[in-house]
C-alpha cells in the first residue's frame, strides 16, 4: 500500500508543471486572445487541449493517474476557463455512437472552441425523472426530417449556444426509457425561442428553450431512433471522475483562509474565532478524507478495475464540500455579504461571495440531485431494491 | 499508487479473519468478557503462535519487523470481531514503548517474552486532572541513589489488571503541564507499593485505577531519556490512535452491513424496512461515513509510516473523524434496528459500545478537532 507516484508519473508531473509554468499565466490583457493561444499551445504539446479524448480522436491517451495529475496541476495554475458541453459531454457520444460524417463535421469545431453547444435534457416535467421527457420529434413521411415541438429547461448558456444536443421523444409506446432519440439542432433559427431564467445569484446562465415546428434533418440524428437514452447514459459513464472537484476545492480552501485572514476581529482576525476555526477545520478534514477517497478510486481505475464503492460517494461529498466553502465565504463577509448590485462595500470578496454561494446551491441539484445519487448508491452498492 | 494489501498483509488478514470467524461468535465473546481477566488466555497463546504479538517487534527479537500499516491490518480485523484480548494495550502501546525507548538489555529481556505471549504490557498515562492532555502529569518519579521512587495515581489503564509490566509516564522535573520533564519507566506490576483496582468497562473490556506508593524502579527501567519522554509518549499515542482507528473502521463495517441486512429481513407495513427511501438514504450516509473514515485511516497510516510525528495533524483529523462518524454509524445502526437495537441480544449494540469507548480513548472528537484547528 502506497500513494507514491511511479517514476514515469513523476516525470509526467514535472513535464506538466514545466508546461504550465511557461504557458499558463494570465497576461491580464486581451484574455480572449490569450485563452485561444493557450489551447493552441496545449494542442501542439500532443493533444493536451483535449485531455480526455482518446488517441484515435487526437487526445493524449493518458492513464487515470495522468488525468489526476493534470487536474491537480491545472487547478493550482488556474488555466483558462473551458466549457464542458461540447468537449466532454457531446464529443464522447459522437465518438461512440455518431457516424464518421458527424464526427468529421462536429468534432474539429468543438476542439477549436469555435462552436458553443448546450445540453437539452431537462424539461419542466422531467428533472430527476429525466426519462419522463415529452419534447416530441415527429419523422416526416419521406423520412428526411424530424419536426420538433416542446420545451427544455435549465439549459445552461442556451443564449450564447450555436447548437443544442437534445433528447427527444419519438415514440410513446413501451417503457419510457425507450422511444428517446438523440438530435443535434442549430440554435439560431426560427421556431426556437430562448427565455432567460435569472437564478438566486442574480446571474443569467440558464434558460428555458421552446421549440415550435423546428425541422431537423435526419442526418442530425445520432445513432438509431429510439436509442438516445442509452447514449446519454453511456455519456454519464464518461464523466465518472472529476465531478467531485477536489483539486479545485483544495485551492479554494487556501483562498478562503486568505480572505478570512483579511477580516479583522478584536485584536486578531476571523481565523482566531473559535467557532469559525472549528468549521474551517471540519471542512478541511472532510476534504482530506475525500481527496483520499478519490485516490482510492483512482488507484483501482489505474489497475484497470471497475470503480469500487468508494467512487460512488465522490459527487455527493465533493459538491457538498464546494457548497461549504462558499458558505464560509459568505460568513466571512459578515454584513458586507448583504451588499448587492454593482457596488462593492467592505471586504473585497463579499459581494462575489454571496452570489457564488447562492449559485452553489445548484451543485447538489444538477447532474443528478444528491437524493437521486443516494438512490443510486442504495441500489448499486448496498444492493437494495428501488424505493417507492 | 496502490491501496492493495501486500502478499504478507493479505495472509495476515486472512488468518485473523479465520480466527475471528472460528472463535468470536457473540455468545463466546460475552462469556469470555465475564472471566476474571476479561479475555481468553488460550486465544492469547494462539495469537503468539500465529506471530501476531510480534508484528512490530524487530526480527532480531523474534518479531515480524512490521510497521503501522501491518498493525492496521490486524486491528481492522480484530474490530470486526470485537476481539477482547489485550493486543492493543500490550502489542501496540506497550511494545512500541519498549521498541522505541528501551535499552538493548531491556529489549532483549522483554521483547522475546512479549512475542511468545509470556508476558503482557499496558500503558499507564492518564490522570484525572489531565483529561486528554498527555503532558499533564502529576505522578512523580524522584531520583534516589541512582534509582527512582514513583508516587501518584494512574487512571483508566486498559487491561492493567492482567498486565505483567506497566509503561508509566512520570514527572521528573518541570511544572504539571510542561512537555519537558516527563520520563517513562517500565514498572513490574509485582513491585512493592503498587495497588491495582480493576473493573469492567462498558465495551466488555477491563480497566484499572493504579496507585503508586514509593514504588522503586532502577534507571535501567527508564525508556528514552530522562526528562525527554514526551515525544516518546506522543509516538506511542500516535500508534495507539492509528490502531484504534483501524479497529473502529472494522466495527463500522459490521454495523452498516448488519443494518443493511436487518432492514432487508424485517417486514413492516407489508414490505421490507429497506424499501423505505428514508432508511435507504440513512444507510447510504452510514456507508459513506465508513468509507471516508477508511480513506482517512489509509491517509494517516501511510503518512505516519513515512513521516512519523510530522504527520500529527493528519492523526488529529483521523481521530476526530473516527469519533464523529463512529458515533453516527453506531447510533443509526441502533435506530434502524428498532427495539431489537437496544437489546444485548444483537451484536450491533456491542459494536456501538466499543465505538463509544474508542472515541474517548486518547482524546475524543472535540479534542482532536481543536488540536487540528490549532
Amino acid at each position: 500500500m502506497d500513494v507514491d507516484l511511479s517514476s514515469q508519473d513523476l516525470e509526467f508531473q514535472q513535464e506538466v508543471r514545466d508546461f504550465l509554468a511557461t504557458n499558463a499565466h494570465d497576461p491580464k490583457t486581451d484574455y480572449g486572445q490569450w485563452r485561444m493561444n493557450w489551447f493552441e499551445l496545449a494542442k501542439a504539446k500532443g493533444g493536451w487541449d483535449v485531455p480526455k479524448w482518446p488517441v484515435a480522436f487526437g487526445g493524449p491517451g493518458w492513464t487515470p493517474t495522468q488525468h489526476y495529475i493534470w487536474e491537480k496541476e491545472t487547478a493550482v495554475a488556474q488555466t483558462p476557463w473551458d466549457l464542458p458541453f461540447g468537449l466532454s459531454m457531446l464529443a464522447p457520444v459522437l465518438m461512440n455512437y455518431g457516424n464518421e460524417e458527424q464526427q468529421q463535421r462536429f468534432l474539429p469545431d468543438i476542439r477549436a472552441r469555435k462552436v458553443n453547444w448546450c445540453q437539452g435534457y431537462s424539461e419542466p416535467n422531467a428533472g430527476s425523472d429525466l426519462a419522463n421527457l415529452k419534447t416530441k420529434a415527429q419523422l416526416s413521411e419521406d423520412g428526411s426530417y424530424y419536426t420538433v415541438n416542446g420545451t427544455k429547461i435549465w439549459t445552461t448558456l442556451a443564449h450564447i449556444a450555436d447548437w443544442i444536443f437534445c433528447l427527444t421523444r419519438t415514440s410513446d409506446t413501451g417503457k419510457k426509457q425507450e422511444g428517446i432519440t438523440f438530435l443535434l439542432i442549430p440554435m439560431k433559427q426560427a421556431g426556437i425561442e430562448v427565455k432567460p431564467i435569472i437564478t438566486l445569484g442574480g446571474s443569467h446562465s440558464v434558460n428555458m428553450v421552446h421549440f415550435t415546428d423546428v425541422k431537423v434533418p435526419v442526418e442530425n440524428r445520432v445513432g438509431e431512433e429510439g436509442k438516445g437514452w442509452g447514449y446519454a447514459k453511456g455519456l454519464l459513464a464518461h464523466e465518472r471522475t472529476g465531478l467531485a472537484g477536489i483539486s479545485k476545492s483544495l485551492v479554494a480552501l487556501d483562498f478562503l483562509r486568505l480572505q478570512a485572514s483579511e477580516v479583522k476581529r478584536g485584536n486578531g482576525t476571523l481565523l482566531d474565532d473559535p467557532a469559525y476555526k472549528a468549521k474551517l477545520a471540519e471542512l478541511e478534514i472532510d476534504l482530506l478524507a475525500t481527496e483520499f477517497t478519490e485516490l482510492r478510486s483512482l488507484a483501482s481505475a489505474a489497475n484497470g478495475a471497475e470503480p469500487g464503492p468508494e467512487s460512488s460517494i465522490l459527487k455527493l461529498k465533493g459538491t457538498e464540500i464546494q457548497q461549504r466553502i462558499q458558505k464560509l465565504t459568505v460568513e466571512a463577509g459578515g454584513i458586507y455579504s448583504a451588499a448587492w448590485g454593482k457596488k462593492n462595500v467592505g471586504h473585497s470578496f463579499a459581494k462575489a461571495g454571496m452570489s457564488g454561494y447562492l449559485s452553489s446551491r445548484a451543485y447538489t441539484i444538477y447532474g443528478g440531485a444528491s437524493e437521486v445519487q443516494k438512490d443510486v448508491v442504495a441500489k448499486n452498492v448496498l444492493g437494495l431494491k428501488k424505493a417507492k | 499508487m496502490n491501496f492493495d494489501l501486500s502478499e504478507e498483509q493479505q495472509l495476515l488478514k486472512d488468518s485473523v479473519d479465520r480466527f475471528v470467524g472460528d472463535n468470536y461468535d457473540l455468545e463466546t465473546r460475552q462469556a469470555l468478557s465475564k472471566n476474571d481477566a476479561g479475555f481468553s488466555d488460550t486465544y492469547w497463546q494462539t495469537m503468539a503462535e500465529l506471530g501476531w504479538l510480534g508484528v512490530t517487534v524487530p526480527e532480531a527479537f523474534g518479531g515480524f519487523g512490521g510497521n503501522q500499516a501491518d498493525t492496521m491490518v490486524l486491528m481492522e480485523a480484530f474490530g470486526k470481531g470485537l476481539v477482547l484480548e489485550p493486543f492493543f494495550a500490550s502489542a501496540v502501546l506497550g511494545t512500541r514503548a519498549i521498541v522505541a525507548g528501551g535499552s538493548p538489555e531491556l529489549q532483549s529481556q522483554l521483547l522475546p517474552k512479549l512475542v511468545a505471549g509470556q508476558c503482557r504490557l499496558s500503558l499507564a498515562y492518564a490522570e484525572e486532572q489531565a483529561r486528554f492532555d498527555l503532558e499533564d502529569v502529576v505522578t512523580r518519579a524522584a531520583s534516589s541513589n541512582g534509582d527512582f521512587i514513583i508516587n501518584g495515581h494512574k487512571s483508566m489503564v486498559q487491561h492493567g489488571g492482567s498486565a505483567d509490566y506497566l509503561v508509566v509516564s512520570t514527572r521528573t522535573s518541570g511544572g504539571q503541564q510542561d512537555q519537558q520533564g516527563i520520563t517513562l519507566f517500565v514498572v513490574d506490576c509485582n513491585s512493592e507499593g503498587i495497588t491495582i483496582d480493576s473493573f469492567p468497562t462498558v465495551d466488555g473490556q477491563q480497566a484499572s485505577e493504579i496507585t503508586f506508593t514509593d514504588v522503586r524502579v532502577s534507571s535501567a527501567d527508564m525508556l528514552g531519556e530522562l526528562d525527554n519522554g514526551f515525544e516518546l509518549l506522543q509516538d506511542i499515542a500516535i500508534d495507539g490512535i492509528l490502531a484504534l482507528a483501524a479497529e473502529a473502521v472494522g466495527a463500522m463495517e459490521v454495523l452498516y452491513k448488519d443494518t443493511v441486512a436487518y432492514t432487508q429481513e424485517r417486514q413492516q407495513f407489508d414490505q421490507s424496512l429497506s424499501d423505505f427511501q428514508v432508511l435507504q438514504h440513512r444507510m447510504v450516509d452510514m456507508f459513506m461515513e465508513y468509507e471516508q473514515c477508511k480513506s482517512m485511516l489509509y491517509r494517516a497510516t501511510l503518512e505516519v509510516v513515512q513521516q512519523g510525528r510530522e504527520a500529527m495533524r493528519t492523526v488529529h483529523a483521523l481521530k476526530y473523524m473516527v469519533g464523529k462518524n463512529g458515533t453516527f454509524i453506531g447510533e443509526n445502526a441502533v435506530q434502524l434496528h428498532g427495539g431489537m437495537g437496544v437489546t444485548e441480544e444483537l451484536r450491533i449494540g456491542h459494536y456501538f459500545k466499543r465505538l463509544l469507548v474508542i472515541d474517548a480513548q486518547f482524546g475524543n472528537a472535540d479534542h482532536h478537532l481543536s488540536c487540528f484547528a490549532g
